[in-house]
């Protein structure tokens, strides 16, 4: 069959990449091989042990059991450091092999306390199998992949346990309990086969962080290193203490429902039928409740809901104990026991795996063969003591029982919902941020006024010396100059004083030449400086010189009009002079416009701001303008927003207000900012956007309202739906290649828009972490991502997002995008205006 | 404040010595002195700071003030050898848009008679 085909059929079941589908199909296989031969040796070895040893020494057994299972914790977790995978998995396959053989015939000697160590053997073959699927699953899957396609693994293990208790029930009579055994190693080589093939499978990118390769040695890998690694993660610890919870209200559990069974049916055949029957029910429906509910739960309600599924329904049967006729106790068992079991072969096997992926790797393998192990092991055997305690020296009852589960229970959900947390924060570990915000980074580390005044500074020693002077001084004052700055604004001092002679020669004549590199020491001329400029007496001579300069519109007279648009600026804010920026103000010559602008920053009169605004829409200027409104602040907010609102106004100028409003930065602006962005056109939107998200980056206290956020986002989605039904459209058509990358364009740009927009309403570090990552398009990096994404976004929004970002081919992304549009089309109904016009 | 005056071709030439300050301020200002000479009939004066040894914002104001009261007579009144640091004060002030500033006092007499 060729990958197509595969992926065809499989595709109809699971929701898989074309890549995915051979080594999913493989796993499978193994899975459902390595659980049919568990379903055979487990009734085996019931059924050997109480021939030859009897119920009443069980304990014994499962104590053996957790006890000796540590020494094969340690030797497993050697061979995972030292063997390579595949041989290490081979090898095991082969060592079972052999072994079973070895058992089938020791069994004809009839030694009793073989069935011990048969038993011992049979839980090491579980747990080592199961355990080693895992790994498999771990070496190919990132978490959301896992996510993805876990169900379907768990179910192939499923099917093979149906399977196995199958064979074992129908072949036990006419083959004998002994020859079943017989079967496993036919169905361990066909593991062994597919261990071959996995072999040849490309593993997924991990961190390339290697303790090996950090100190020269191996990493630590007894027991005892494993155990410390684990109490070193908060993350591991509660996965161990997870485990071991599980496997106690279990036990617990299963000797409520023994015990029950027992009562009910006093005879031996009768006993054995329900049981039989009883075990055949609960698999096929842990199958069907695992093929209907276990990939929709999972990917629909996520993790944290996912693990509180069980704990619930446990804590109903137990509570239920209370309440149940004591002739109606074999339901209520059934229930408990049922729920228990279908749960755990399930939706909670799924879960627990999920829940090792994104461990590193380094620890990943020794930590999980030491839990799912050991830590079960020691916990079965834990409960046995509990239960021998309880029951055989305190005489507790059902009920008494019961009561100890439910603390169990309780102390289950916490811890559940405590990895969940844990879960995101490991998650998120393996998503680094990339880059720093740029312009967070220009804001930090420059400072933009003081270059742009240095530039000044130098720029005007060319044109005349006053302006220099005064650039000079506003440096001066800034208390910023370094004496390598000084260096750099003096040189050419000489050439600049000779222009300075230049420009007072009117008569004729020498005068006189300030030294402006001594001048500069001097820390008090600004003082002096202002208290000139406050007087009266220097107003009267200076009113005839500026009104006659600023109405002089001579390409000559430039000069003369940028320093009178300077020198107003340091005077009083209202004075008679200062009405002449006005008519500076609007000035053609962007230069003398400029001048006039940092001037009215200085002296904020609410009459200069429609001329202000107005230099918005002009390129030369509307840099400068922006930083004089910025100035401004608050005070002029709401002229602001009427600009905005005013569709009649020039679209330039509209463009520019946003960015303003950021750099204002207080809540009204983000208020004003987000009640726009519904009612702009898209040009006009996307700076609101951009300048919402610098809001949050730099305020990060500002409150943003979900909803005026959420159905913003919810419209870019479905922009970015249109682009990608566009995108299938033209695909093919090699006439059409610009106008798929101007597509690819828009979709890149509005996935942005919608990240700067996910930004405002949840954790920005996040989402910028997921953003980042999608942009890399690694496999590792984007499904990471998408697994951040789904824990931390509402679902209704996660659910119409990821078929934008998941590694998805163009066709299945356009058949997923239109399905989930109808939804969308009746989500936002009402609450949108429509779509809008592009600028 | 010291003032002493010469006279060379109906140009009174004021040599100011010391500082002219707020917190030292004398009976008769600068400004009130110029307004006593105008009084006088005289139109062309050139104020000398070679010897004025500080001058702060109220020094210049009485400049700036005498500037006014000669100018509305029609008179001139012009500045030499001022101190660096004033004339970068005008500068960034733009005083130097206005006033007549000279280094040499015989180059500030003659422009007197180039107008």
């Amino acid at each position: 069959m060729t990958g197509k085909r595969v992926y065809r059929l499989l595709s109809r079941v699971v929701d898989l990449r074309p890549e995915e589908a051979s080594c999913t199909l493989l796993l499978f296989f193994y899975f459902f091989l390595i659980q049919i031969s568990a379903y055979i040796i487990e009734p085996v070895k019931i059924s050997l042990y109480l021939r030859w040893l009897t119920a009443d020494r069980l304990p014994y057994a499962y104590l053996l059991s957790a006890l000796l299972i540590g020494l094969a914790v340690a030797l497993n977790s050697e061979l995972l450091q030292r063997v390579r995978r595949h041989f290490y998995i081979a090898f095991s396959l082969l060592f079972f092999i052999f072994t079973l053989i070895l058992f089938w015939f020791l069994f004809r000697l009839r030694w009793p306390w073989l069935s011990l160590i048969y038993w011992f053997w049979s839980d090491l073959f579980m747990v080592t199998s199961t355990t080693q699927f895992w790994i498999m699953v771990n070496d190919l899957y990132h978490p959301h992949q896992a996510k993805r396609l876990i169900g379907f693994l768990v179910s192939g293990g499923l099917l093979g346990g149906v399977t196995g208790a199958l064979v074992a029930s129908r072949l036990a009579l006419s083959l004998g309990t002994e020859n079943l055994l017989l079967i496993c190693p036919a169905l361990l080589l066909g593991c062994l086969v597919l261990v071959y093939f996995y072999r040849r499978l490309p593993q997924k990118e991990e961190r390339t962080v290697s303790t090996r390769a950090e100190t020269g040695k191996p990493a630590k890998s007894s027991p005892l290193a494993t155990w410390r690694a684990i109490r070193a993660s908060r993350y591991l610890s509660a996965l161990a203490a997870i485990v071991a919870l599980g496997m106690i209200i279990t036990t617990l559990v299963d000797f409520q429902f023994v015990s029950v069974v027992g009562r009910t049916f006093t005879e031996q055949d009768a006993r054995t039928s329900f049981l039989g029957s009883f075990l055949t029910i609960l698999l096929i429906f842990s199958y069907l409740f695992h093929i209907l509910f276990t990939s929709r739960i999972l990917r629909k309600a996520g993790i944290r809901m996912a693990l509180l599924i069980a704990p619930a329904f446990l804590l109903l049967g137990s509570v239920a104990i209370f309440f149940i006729p004591a002739g109606y106790l074999i339901h209520w068992a059934v229930f408990i026991k049922g729920t228990d079991k279908s749960l755990s072969y399930s939706l909670n096997q799924s879960v627990r795996e999920l829940l090792y992926i994104p461990v590193p790797s380094e620890v990943k393998y020794r930590a999980k063969v030491f839990i799912d192990m050991f830590v079960s092991k020691f916990a079965k055997g834990l409960s046995s003591i509990i239960l021998l305690v309880g029951f055989t020296l305190l005489h507790f009852n059902l009920r008494q029982i019961s009561l100890v589960v439910i603390a169990f229970i309780l102390g289950w959900i916490l811890l559940n919902l405590s990895i969940t947390r844990e879960y995101v924060n490991t998650v998120k570990r393996n998503l680094k941020i990339k880059w720093q915000d740029a312009d967070r980074v220009i804001n930090e580390s420059l400072d933009l006024d003081l270059t742009k005044l240095i530039f000044d500074t130098l720029e005007s020693k060319k044109r005349s010396s006053v302006l220099y002077a005064m650039n000079l001084l506003d440096l001066l004052k800034t208390e910023k100059m370094s004496p390598e700055l000084k260096k750099i604004i003096s040189y050419k001092a000489d050439e600049i004083i000779a222009r300075s002679m230049d420009s007072v020669l009117e008569s004729g004549g020498q005068v006189l030449i300030p030294d402006l590199d001594e001048a500069l020491e001097h820390g008090s001329l600004g003082a002096e400086v202002e208290e000139i400029l406050y007087l009266s007496s220097y107003q009267e001579v200076m009113r005839d010189y500026l009104d006659r300069v600023s109405k002089d519109r001579s390409r000559e007279a430039e000069t003369s009009r940028m320093e009178a648009a300077k020198a107003l600026g340091l005077m009083e804010a209202g004075s008679a002079v200062t009405r002449n920026l006005k008519r500076l103000l609007k000035d053609e010559s962007p230069d003398v416009a400029r001048y006039a602008l940092e001037s009215a920053a200085r002296l904020k009169q609410r009459e200069f701001v429609p001329l202000i605004v107005r230099h918005l829409g002009r390129a030369a200027t509307r840099d400068t303008a922006e930083r004089t409104l910025v100035d401004y602040g608050t005070k002029i907010i709401g002229t602001l927003k009427d600009y905005l609102s005013d569709k009649d106004e020039d679209r330039n100028l509209r463009k520019a207000i946003p960015g303003i409003l950021a750099r204002i930065g207080t809540q009204r602006a983000a208020d004003i900012l987000s009640l726009e962005l519904k009612k702009q056109e898209e040009e006009v939107a996307s700076e609101i956007i951009e300048a919402l998200y610098r809001l949050r980056s730099r305020h990060p206290n500002l409150l943003f309202h979900q909803e005026l956020i959420v159905p913003e986002i919810i419209r870019l989605i479905k922009n970015s739906y249109q682009f990608i039904f566009q995108l299938k459209e033209i695909k093919d058509k090699k006439e059409a290649r610009l106008l798929f990358q101007d597509l690819e364009n828009s979709l890149a740009r509005t996935l942005k828009h919608i990240f700067e927009l996910l930004s405002l309403i949840y954790p920005m570090e996040d989402i910028t972490r997921a953003y980042q990552n999608i942009c890399l398009r690694t496999k590792k990096s984007l499904d990471y991502s998408v697994e951040l994404l789904d824990n931390i976004l509402k679902k209704e929004l996660s659910l119409y997002l990821l078929p934008l970002i998941e590694d998805l081919p163009l066709e299945t992304r356009a058949q997923r995008c239109r399905k989930l549009l109808k939804n969308l089309e009746k989500l936002s109904l009402g609450s949108e205006p429509g779509d809008r016009k592009t600028g | 404040m010291v003032i002493s005056t010469r006279e060379k071709n109906d140009i009174l030439i004021v040599d100011i010595e010391g500082e002219i300050k707020r917190s030292d301020i004398t009976d008769v200002t600068l400004h009130q002195w110029i307004k006593q000479q105008l009084e006088r009939g005289k139109r062309k004066i050139l104020l000398n700071f070679e010897k004025v040894d500080f001058i702060d914002s109220f020094g210049v104001g009485e400049i700036l003030a005498s500037y006014i009261s000669t100018n509305n007579l029609g008179g001139k009144l012009k500045l030499v050898k001022i101190s660096k640091k004033l004339f970068l004060i005008f500068q960034v002030t733009m005083l130097t848009k206005v006033l007549e500033i000279f280094d040499d006092e015989q180059v500030a007499l003659e422009s007197f008679f180039k107008e």
